[in-house]
């Protein structure tokens, strides 16, 4: 039986490599996000761990918020150095700050990529074991007016010892006098990282943090542990609100902190290698259901000549295995070379990984040929099946292409699993579920299913339909591609469901994204009452970047300016529960943003005060003037509600207004996220907008938009995130392709006879070419067609389901969606080129004279 | 060689068709000279590797010689390239072949005029009805082949080559695979085109019966032609069959 397998594959090698891709894709696209994820975790473990190699011990507050911005801790006092100084065994202690700071170079411009590469951060310089960094030309920071930058700092500005800087950061744009220059191990940053390091002064100066410091970190003498140093430390100190950790425990924060963000970006890459591997599936299950097709007399043969049920069932498995196991190898391979180009790419974007030794864990491996193999087999088990029901009478009879049974059957099947499918996604869009990712994900694997299930019911009317218009077009070419793409539904419609999937994802994402930027629009139309709104070039996270408090001030004294706020974002916990709270200022809030007061007094806001949106005080069953709990990272506090208004997060604002005053008495770090002005009435908006440009000089890293330019913008980042998100659906529609082409191919040779006598009777290779391509567009118009019905529900779906959370509306994109169906239909020509090329050099006389 | 009577519709001048080389050389054709008078009837007979497939598929164009030429009217098909020959076959030529004639998608009547409208062409429709008529197919027209027995496959077959008016039609074995009465339906309907229409036909068979039907039988051996036969009937064949086997 194995000599058997082995022949099958090495009789039909072109026709297995075409299989053995769609595995081989998936697993590489698996293998890489693998290997270069565990790669980046292990170069930055390392990092961590350098930056905190001189570190026993470490001192810092036990008040912390943790909220969708990350964690903010609280600072401690200054006071508690000299008290940590003088426990026993500590060979030194250090003040640590960690804060903004942009250097901008002699142009004005913001060195690095703010808004998208690595951040820009300040720290205080500190001298020997308890610093990561080494000098390599100038000298450490000594007084005020000095800074410290890392050498890749130095080389994109162009900045030598001596030059002069400017920093942005919390306080007003200052001048700095280049003292030094770093690296960082022999790497010319922190993994990209722009670095400014300050004295000890400058920096609690820089950051709001005179007498503070983050934390104290703490070099133990030889022979003394960290536990030890621990112990020593908590013993000798008396705030309550103060803890200390071993030296190794800071090491693990940093770099689980940093494991979890890589985690949300392994599994979204790894979901969409699943993606890939799924639709992957179907196109291995086509295959394998022609071929045993095109086999039956060679299986009938085998069961006349005595080989059992069982034994053509592994035959096939084992066909299956072997494709599995090699395309899953070879994948891994190439994963792991793709791994080092992305890294590559990455580089590129200005995001240095630094040098690392690719990681190739154990995991990977066995991850990656495990479920390459498993899909592979299984889907072929479905075609074994059907291999062992042939009779070994059928080894006389020809190959009769397998009519249509138990339709009635099969579509009560596909009917009851579709809409087990939709249940399952609208309860977990709808039903208020722990886990509803879970629910949507299963709900819509079971779609695809269920319609892939109905596809042979289908796959005839809805491609009659859409060729309808051929025989005119195209006259006998047209016939013939339409009755070709009709004449076994079957296979049209396993291969069409794999590109359906595609489509239907694409089709969803770009539904999705339409209906968030109508909401967008429509929030800016209707709570975007202020003329300018100044924000981050590129729209950077607004928790790394931000604007000096200065810039709103001096945007309030530009002449003409009526109304102005700087605007913050932050995370905050009220009664216990995580909330998204902006900070504003309350004289001009309500007429920078039409927030619909309803009640109380928003210029009433003070430091423990907060407004609440009418549809949150509902849920929450609160009523004006109450107080609820709140923490910040400053500690806990009451709020009392003073206010509330009727457009909150479903204006794409927030349920929670503060004020900024209320900000600086919770949050360490004072910075804007974004700044708003409304124009006088008398004043001229082109004037005192060129004014504001003019301030803006002195701010490389922001920019002034009106209202119409501050749409785009937040537009334009939901189509970045849709164009990435294409890029990686693309694999799964490319998948798909070979699909059609793997189909197609396998059906020329079926239809050998047929194409030499048309071919005889007079059809040129030209019309012959024609007809395969026009079969083969029929089949993408099919899936795109399923594909987009699917995607119009999810779309929907998702849309309706998060109404409540700033959603608008469903929309629709007529346009996209028309593209959509253009790109699907040209795929279908490119997928034809081969087949089509192959059929029309069909020698005419072999191929009628074959029997 | 011959006295053709005639204008000539096919032509073989001094055609070779060599298959291999050494001691694998076979020579299908061998300098082969005939010739098929228009409106004429011809039967190709000979035993089974004597080259009448061979002869066939040069003169309609489905292969080529390896030297010698070949015409279809005037023109000589050798100097034709892949397209120019596809016209050739579509727009003068037609074919009947032992089996698997037809297109399993379309129906009778799309299959009989398939080469027309692959040219996109319509049949003239006076013709077309009286060809539909003979074909005897009746309310059939609509079935594909699967629905239809092997005779009617075959007449389907033989009105699709006589659809397009074309200068010549070509049949190899078309009744090879048919039982007795079914091949006279087929013989009769190919006799009747060329006693009402003046259709050209050259048809290989090895039953003396079906060269019968024809106006003149060509015997070949060993890919030259070895005697020929005017006004045949099944006695007379059989009789130079003996005759040459002997
Ligand atoms: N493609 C080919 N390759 C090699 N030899 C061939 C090929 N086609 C035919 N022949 C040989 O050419 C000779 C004539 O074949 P053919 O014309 O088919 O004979 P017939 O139709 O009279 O039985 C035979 O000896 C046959 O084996
Ligand atoms: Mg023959």
């Amino acid at each position: 039986m194995w000599r058997v397998t082995l022949k099958g594959l090495l009789g039909h090698k072109l026709r297995f490599m075409l299989t053995g891709l769609a595995v081989l894709l998936g697993v590489a696209f698996m293998a890489g996000t693998l290997v270069l994820t565990d790669t980046i975790q292990v170069i930055f473990d390392d990092l961590v761990a350098s930056v905190n190699d001189g570190t026993d011990a470490f001192v810092r507050s036990n008040e912390v918020v943790d909220s969708a911005f990350g964690e903010e801790r609280n600072r401690v006092s200054a006071d508690l150095l000299p008290q940590v100084r003088a426990v026993q065994g500590v060979a030194q202690a250090e003040g640590d700050l960690q804060f903004y700071a942009q250097v901008v170079d002699a142009k004005g411009e913001a060195i690095g990529n703010p808004g998208r590469g690595a951040p820009s951060f300040g720290f205080i310089w500190n001298p020997g074991r308890l610093n990561a960094y080494r000098l390599v030309a100038g000298n450490s920071p000594s007084a005020a007016g000095e800074v410290v930058i890392d050498r890749g700092t130095a080389k994109k500005g162009n900045l030598r010892v001596g030059s002069r800087v400017k920093v942005l950061s919390q306080s007003a744009p200052e001048d700095f006098k280049v003292a030094g220059i770093v690296t960082f191990g022999e790497a010319d940053s922190p993994a990209g990282a722009s670095v400014s390091l300050f004295t000890s002064e400058e920096a609690q100066r820089l950051s709001g943090a005179v007498g503070q410091y983050d934390g104290i970190s703490i070099s133990a003498v030889d022979g003394v542990s960290q536990e030890q140093m621990v112990r020593r430390i908590d013993a000798a100190l008396s705030d309550p609100k103060v803890e200390v950790i071993t030296g190794a425990t800071l090491t693990k924060e940093n770099q689980d902190q940093f494991t979890q963000q890589l985690s949300f970006f392994s599994t979204a890459l790894l979901a969409f290698a699943l993606i890939s591997l799924f639709v992957g599936s179907f196109i291995i299950f086509n295959t394998f259901s022609i071929i045993v097709a095109q086999r039956t007399r060679e299986i009938g043969l085998m069961r006349a000549i005595g080989a059992s049920r069982s034994q053509i069932v592994k035959s096939v498995i084992a066909e299956a295995a072997l494709v599995g196991i090699l395309a899953s190898a070879v994948g891994l391979g190439i994963g792991i070379l793709l791994a080092a180009g992305l890294k590559a790419l990455l580089a590129g974007l200005g995001i240095d990984i630094p040098a690392g030794a690719t990681q190739v864990l154990p995991r990977t491996i066995i991850l990656c040929l495990g479920v390459g193999t498993f899909v592979t087999i299984a889907a072929s088990v479905l075609p074994s099946r059907k291999a062992s029901r042939i009779s070994p009478m059928q080894a006389l009879r020809s190959t009769g292409s397998d009519p249509m049974k138990q339709l009635g059957r099969r579509s009560t099947i596909g009917v009851v699993i579709t809409a087990v499918g939709i249940g399952s996604l609208l309860y977990g869009l709808f039903g208020n579920v722990g886990n509803p990712t879970l629910f949507v994900g299963i709900g819509a694997l079971v779609v695809f299913l269920g319609v892939a299930a109905l596809g042979p019911v289908i796959a005839r009317p809805v491609s009659r339909l859409l060729a309808a218009p051929l025989p005119k077009l195209k006259g006998m070419v047209g016939v013939l591609a339409r009755e070709n793409a009709v004449r076994n539904p079957r296979r049209t419609a396993s291969t069409a469901a794999a590109l359906m999937i595609g489509v239907a994802l694409v089709g969803f994402i770009t539904i999705f994204a339409a209906s968030i930027k109508n909401s967008i629009a429509t929030a800016v139309d209707s709570a975007f009452t202020a003329d300018f709104v100044v924000a981050a070039k590129g729209g950077g996270p607004p928790s790394l970047s931000g604007f000096s408090p200065d810039l709103a001030q001096k945007i309030k004294e530009v002449p003409g300016v009526g109304a102005s706020s700087g605007l913050r974002f932050a995370g905050a916990e009220l009664q216990g529960k995580g909330v998204f709270v902006i900070a504003s200022d309350p004289a001009t809030s309500t007429q920078l943003f039409d927030v619909k007061p309803e009640s109380g007094d928003f210029k009433q806001l003070g430091i423990n005060d907060v407004a609440v949106s009418s549809d949150r005080m509902k849920k929450e069953g609160w009523v004006l003037g109450q107080r609820i709990s709140a923490k910040f990272p400053k500690g806990a506090s009451t709020l009392k509600i003073t206010a509330v208004f009727g457009m909150g997060q479903q204006a794409g604002l927030s349920d929670y207004f503060i004020s900024l005053a209320g900000y600086d008495a919770h949050y360490t770090q004072q910075l804007d996220s974004q700044v708003y002005a409304k124009v006088a009435d008398d004043a001229n908006p082109r004037v005192v907008g060129r004014d504001i440009k003019k301030i803006l000089k002195e701010y490389p890293t922001a920019e002034l938009l009106d209202q119409e330019q501050f749409k785009a913008t937040r537009s334009g980042q939901v189509d970045q995130i849709l164009n990435l998100i294409y890029a990686l659906l693309a694999l799964a529609v490319v998948i798909a392709l070979i699909g059609i082409a793997n189909t197609l191919g396998l059906s020329i040779v079926e239809r050998t006879n047929e194409l030499g006598l048309l071919r005889a009777v007079g059809m040129t290779r030209r019309q012959l070419r024609s007809a395969i391509r026009w079969e083969s567009v029929i089949i993408a118009l099919l899936g795109t067609a399923l594909g987009l019905v699917i995607a119009v529900f999810f779309g929907w779906a998702l849309v309706t389901a998060l109404r409540d959370q700033g959603l608008a509306g469903f929309v629709a994109p007529v346009d996209r969606l028309a593209v959509i169906v253009v790109l699907a239909g040209l795929a279908g020509v490119i997928a034809a080129i081969l087949p089509a090329r192959r059929a029309a050099r069909l020698n005419v006389l072999d191929a009628i004279s074959q029997e | 060689m011959n006295t053709v009577t005639k204008t000539s519709a096919a032509r073989a001048v001094d055609a070779s068709k060599i298959y291999g080389s050494g001691d694998a050389e076979v020579r299908a054709l061998d300098s082969i000279n005939v010739e098929f008078a228009s409106g004429m009837f011809t039967a190709i007979m000979g035993p089974s590797g004597s080259g009448k497939s061979t002869l066939l598929h040069v003169l309609a164009g489905l292969d080529t010689v390896t030297s010698g030429e070949v015409f279809i009217g005037d023109i000589e098909l050798s100097t034709l390239k892949d397209k120019d020959l596809t016209l050739v076959r579509r727009d003068r030529l037609g074919f009947v072949f032992q089996s698997f004639n037809l297109i399993p998608t379309l129906n009778a009547l799309e299959n009989m005029t398939l080469p027309l409208s692959l040219g996109g062409r319509k049949a003239d429709s006076a013709w077309q009805d009286e060809v539909v008529k003979a074909v005897g197919l009746g309310d059939r027209l609509g079935h594909r082949p699967n629905e239809l027995s092997g005779g009617q496959q075959q007449r389907v077959a033989v009105a699709r080559a006589l659809l397009s008016k074309p200068e010549i039609v070509f049949a190899d074995e078309p009744t090879g695979n048919l039982d007795s009465r079914s091949s006279s339906e087929v013989l009769s309907f190919m006799r009747a085109a060329v006693d009402n229409f003046g259709q050209t036909i050259v048809m290989v068979t090895h039953d003396a019966g079906a060269a019968a039907y024809a106006d003149r039988v060509v015997f070949l051996a060993d890919g030259s032609i070895e005697a020929e036969l005017m006004n045949p009937t099944s006695a007379t064949v059989l009789d130079r069959m003996k005759q040459l086997g002997g």
